[in-house]
């Protein structure tokens, strides 16, 4: 008795070690389970049961229902499928997909934002290769605006599912502008910053802008980059492996939006969420604001915008600066969407999912619905949407190219020593020097790591 | 610094505790025998510029919380317009909204979370605390040794090893993963809190205990624990206010929503209610007044603990 | 013999509590420093061995230092609320106030301490808040438009924002432990100094600094290592930003973890904290040691 009291309590002992010993194992090493998307078919399920996981980042209470019943419409139609539907916010999604994907706890499916971020996945081979499903080529590629689907092409392969079209405008509140005395849009970033003067005369918040987090900031930098850098230049430095960001365009755009802040807005700025900001271009305090077009739909009487406001905006893209050496035709946006697990055991059966998502039916009501503005053709009518969104609808097909959202193209290192500087350039701390030179050094040190 | 718990030192040795002197200290000015005027001048302006600072003390503390209160009432229109002021009507919907956003949902993970902790800890600290004062077990001084160097390491350092490890067991992303780590990080103290009450119970009792034929383990559940209850109380008490509030972990190790406990999921909620003001408010509140009110409940034993507990 | 083996018997006693601290403490903390010596992320598929490489990344990482320098300034200023001024609170209560109003006035300044930095970060943010917040609107009503800030906005006045939130959740707490210090001081003391003709200030340094000692040395210890390891008011609050002159080295710590995708520097940062807690933690042994401790 005694004896194995006491040989128990080792074998408890021993075996936490055990325990301890194997979580040993060297860090992150993925392990390509077998029976992944890569040794499957894409095309259809055998059988359409099982368990899908899917986690998106639109927790907000304006669009997460209808994922959710997108989702359960699918499970109705498929009662032997079940899909574990996780929403969370756009801010938290970054760090929470990141240590999903560390616990090798992917989901089937995941959203992503184009670019560098989608290709971390694709690097890692944690993104299914779905180019014989959604390639230019094939029915379901067809169907998609080619653009969008471009957005999630890495190296001549297909590794994404487009699923919403976005992009940056400057709404302005029409009445604002005419008590300032300003008779239309701006031409170009110049006129707009004399405009802003006026708007002050006139008792105006110029702009609207809150940049608590950083990243609205760095959509204006995005589409300021796009207009003073060559594309090729632009290109080679947004790629990790290439990038140095010498240009002087880059701190060009850096002055230009300096002047922005410094006449249209005001540097309290990050201490004010972007939603805080907005709610003053609501309110008719502000008369203009720079949001995305997937947004639209809060200036809308449906979205709960006052009638004032709401019979009463127009938008137009960020100006140009005048003679800029880059591509004035730019325009900063970009489709976001969803990827499939390359190690899902249900790869086939989370592509039926996502094509169920992405028919005509299924687009139209996101656009009637949300008010977003969907990369499957033919989807926005005037049925279902408002006018400024099928104007932004066709403003978007004329853009000569993307330029996609900055925090995302590039790398983490670049876009954290962007985004931090120019929270500094908004509070007065930093310099257009400052910042590149910042960027600078994080370049050099991602194009270490990716070396 | 966080409102977690005091370290508690290891001191067997024992003076005798002044218990709370709860009598007065009569307040009658010291009766000089020269300058008397000018000592009572002098009494005054201090008694003076002390009631003061208390007062405006009292005022930086409460002032906050009630705006927190008020504004929880308030329309979004009426937080920005009359800020100061006490709201124009009762508006206990934002209540209900807050509570649909996830405040709910986020409440019952935490008591979830802190109730069972504190079961464990609780437990666990109080069988190792006997072990190590009553049973003498082998090597002893070194297990003492790696519970006091347990008390200095600190939680944020062993993130990054525990994110893989807790997935290895399978229960990252789990009411486990905190159960288990809020108990495995508190032990240290709790063992040390409750050690210290139990070196002070005198060894007749257990010799009477084993007279009467108790095995160990009878004397412990019958008659030491027992005797120790005013200083679980506080120790679980002390677990509690960590558990409730802790955040590293309840935001590295769970990543579902509907798990997250009320700490993170109020940062949550608020990236998702950014302009509902009102509602914010309002989740706060609910998230704020449990504790409070636990606290009024409880805040003899409380301070008895700390009494107990600390710096003996 | 029997006791040997009964001795033996009593370790499973013992064996829960060892178990789980080795496991989830012990383990995870030792496993950093093997991990520091990696570079690999969340995506990597094989990390590669790089040494000491971690080390001299945040040797040349301005932004180290700015963590560094704000968990210093944090524990300076904590320092000087907590112990400093809390005592002379807790002197204040003990030496004027009625009894009843004293526990009415303890407790009100302790409620801070009770809601969850969360609670009181999100309540800060708001106060700070440069269009709804009452900091603003209380010196506009007074006159100090000049000393408007977007006060979390800006690079300069985020940090001192946050420790002042601090400060205000953490008073009362300390403030109680020192009222417990002194109720502990026999009144014989206090009443010998009135019959010398001690005013109360003389008798606050007299007697009353002088008897809490040992509360007070405790607080430090409390103070400065909580001060090295904020996380919570910085996340809700800032995030580390604007311009990262908010961070500190839990939240660079996790930034680089989960956001910048590179965990050996994580690591590396997380094995500078263990060795400054870690030296706080020896010189709190080292003075209760000299209180002549017996194993």
């Amino acid at each position: 008795m005694k004896h194995t009291m006491r040989s128990a309590s080792f074998a408890v002992l021993a075996t936490a070690t055990a325990v301890a010993l194997a979580a040993c194992g060297a860090p992150g090493t993925a392990n390509p389970g077998a029976g992944g998307a890569s040794s499957q078919s894409l095309s259809a399920p055998a059988e359409k049961s099982g368990t899908i996981t899917m986690v998106t980042k639109f927790a907000d209470p304006k669009y997460a229902p209808y994922f959710e019943s997108v989702t359960k419409a699918y499970e109705q139609a498929n009662p032997k499928v079940t899909i574990k539907l996780e929403q969370v916010g756009d801010q938290p999604y970054k760090d929470k997909i990141r240590v999903l994907s560390a616990s090798k706890q992917l989901p089937d499916i995941y959203f992503s934002w184009a670019g560098d971020f989608a290709n971390k996945f694709v690097r890692a081979g944690l993104a299914a290769d779905l180019t014989s499903v959604i390639g230019p080529d094939t029915e379901w590629g067809k169907t998609f605006s080619p653009a969008a689907l471009k957005a999630f092409e890495t190296k001549g392969k297909n590794f994404g599912v487009p699923i919403d079209l976005d992009a940056k405008y400057l709404a302005y509140n029409k009445s604002a502008f005419t008590k300032a005395g300003i008779s239309g849009a701006p031409a170009s970033l110049e006129e707009l910053i004399g405009d802003c003067d006026k708007l002050r005369t006139a008792g105006y918040t110029p702009i609207a802008f809150g940049n608590q987090y950083g990243w609205p900031a760095i959509h204006y930098i995005t589409q300021l980059n796009a207009y003073n850098v060559p594309p090729d230049t632009l290109a080679k430095d947004y790629d990790p492996a290439t990038g140095a960001f010498t240009d002087p365009g880059y701190t060009k755009a850096v002055d230009q939006f300096k002047d922005i802040v410094t006449h249209c807005s005001s540097k309290d700025a990050n201490g004010v969420s972007h939603e805080a900001g907005q709610a003053n271009f609501l309110n008719g305090k502000a008369a203009m604001h720079y949001l995305e077009s997937v947004e639209f739909q809060a200036l809308t009487a449906k979205g709960g915008a006052p009638k004032q406001l709401a019979d009463n905006w127009d938008f137009m893209r960020l100006p140009a600066p005048q003679g800029a050496a880059g591509d004035a035709g730019a325009l900063t946006g970009a489709p976001d969407g969803f990827m499939v697990n390359a190690q899902s055991k249900n790869a086939a059966l989370a592509v039926d999912v996502l094509k169920f998502m992405t028919t005509q039916q299924n687009a139209a009501k996101l656009t009637a619905d949300i008010g977003w503005l969907s990369p499957v053709q033919g989807s926005a009518t005037s049925a279902n949407s408002f006018p400024q969104l099928q104007s932004a609808l066709a403003d978007i097909s004329k853009a000569n190219q993307f330029a996609i959202w900055l925090d995302t193209v590039t790398n983490a290192e670049v876009a954290n020593a962007y985004l931090s500087g120019i929270e500094g350039v908004i509070s007065g701390s930093k310099t257009s020097k400052d910042v590149m030179t910042g960027v600078q050094e994080a370049a050099a040190k991602a194009k270490k790591q990716a070396g | 610094m966080s409102a977690s718990s005091p370290t508690p030192t290891p001191t067997p040795t024992r003076q005798t505790k002044a218990s709370p002197t709860l009598a007065m200290t009569a307040n009658t000015p010291a009766v000089g025998r020269s300058t008397r005027a000018a000592r009572r001048f002098g009494a005054r302006a201090m008694r003076l510029a002390g009631w003061l600072g208390l007062a405006l003390l009292v005022v930086a503390v409460l002032y906050p919380l009630l705006w927190m209160v008020f504004s929880s009432f308030k329309s979004n229109q009426e937080v920005f317009a009359n800020p100061w002021g006490l709201p124009g009507k009762l508006r206990w919907g934002n209540f209900g909204r807050a509570g649909s956003a996830g405040v709910v949902r986020y409440f019952v993970n935490s008591v979830l979370v802190t109730s069972a902790s504190i079961l464990t800890t609780v437990l666990f600290s109080a069988w190792s605390a006997y072990g190590l004062v009553r049973l003498r077990v082998p090597f002893g001084g070194a297990i003492l040794g790696l519970l006091l160097g347990g008390l200095m390491l600190a939680p944020t350092v062993a993130l990054i090893p525990l994110f893989g490890l807790l997935q290895q067991l399978h229960i990252y992303d789990s009411y486990w993963a905190l159960i288990v780590l809020y108990t495995a990080f508190r032990i240290p103290f709790t063992t040390f809190l409750i050690r210290a009450y139990m070196i002070d119970i005198p060894p007749e009792v257990d010799e009477a205990a084993t007279l009467d034929g108790c095995s160990p383990t009878q004397a412990f559940w019958q008659v030491i624990l027992p005797m120790c209850r005013p200083i679980l109380v506080s120790a679980a008490l002390l677990q509690a206010l960590f558990a409730w509030n802790e955040f590293v972990f309840a935001l590295v190790f769970i990543s579902t929503g509907d798990l997250k406990t009320l700490p993170v999921g109020l940062m949550d909620m608020q990236s998702r209610l950014l302009t509902d003001w009102p509602v914010q408010f309002a989740g706060l509140t609910m998230a704020a007044l449990p504790m409070i009110v636990l606290f009024l409940i409880g805040q003899r034993q409380f301070l008895r603990g700390l009494t107990d507990g600390i710096g003996k | 013999m029997s006791t040997t083996l009964m001795r033996w018997r009593s370790l499973a006693w013992v064996l829960p509590a060892l178990v789980l601290l080795l496991v989830f403490v012990y383990y995870p903390i030792v496993d950093n420093l093997r991990l520091s010596l990696f570079s690999w992320n969340a995506f990597s598929v094989a990390p590669t061995f790089v040494g000491l490489d971690n080390y001299r990344t945040a040797f040349h990482d301005p932004i180290f230092w700015t963590a560094l320098w704000n968990n210093t300034v944090f524990a300076v200023v904590s320092l000087v609320f907590q112990v400093g001024f809390s005592l002379v609170l807790a002197a204040l209560l003990e030496e004027f106030v009625h009894q009843r109003l004293r526990g009415i006035l303890r407790t009100i300044y302790f409620i801070p301490a009770v809601i969850s930095i969360t609670v009181a970060g999100i309540l800060f943010s708001f106060l700070y808040n440069p269009e709804i917040g009452l900091v603003n609107r209380l010196l506009g009503a007074v006159g100090l438009e000049s000393w408007q800030h977007s006060w979390l906005g800006e690079p300069s006045t985020a940090m001192g924002s946050i420790i002042a939130m601090s400060q205000w959740q953490s008073i009362g707490y300390t403030a109680i432990l020192f009222v417990v210090g002194i109720q502990r001081i026999p009144k014989e003391f206090h009443e010998a100094a009135k019959v010398d003709g001690a005013g109360p200030i003389r008798r606050f340094f007299s007697v009353t600094v002088p008897m809490v000692r040992e509360m007070t040395t405790l607080i430090i210890i409390l103070t400065v290592s909580g001060a090295f390891l904020v996380f919570n008011e910085v996340m809700v609050m800032t995030a580390g930003g604007p311009s990262d002159s908010s961070q500190v080295l839990g939240t660079w710590l996790y930034r680089n973890a989960f956001l910048n995708d590179d965990m050996g520097y994580a690591s590396a940062i997380a094995t500078v904290i263990f060795v400054i807690t870690l030296a706080i933690g020896a010189v709190q042994i080292v003075v209760s040691r000299r209180r002549r401790i017996q194993w």
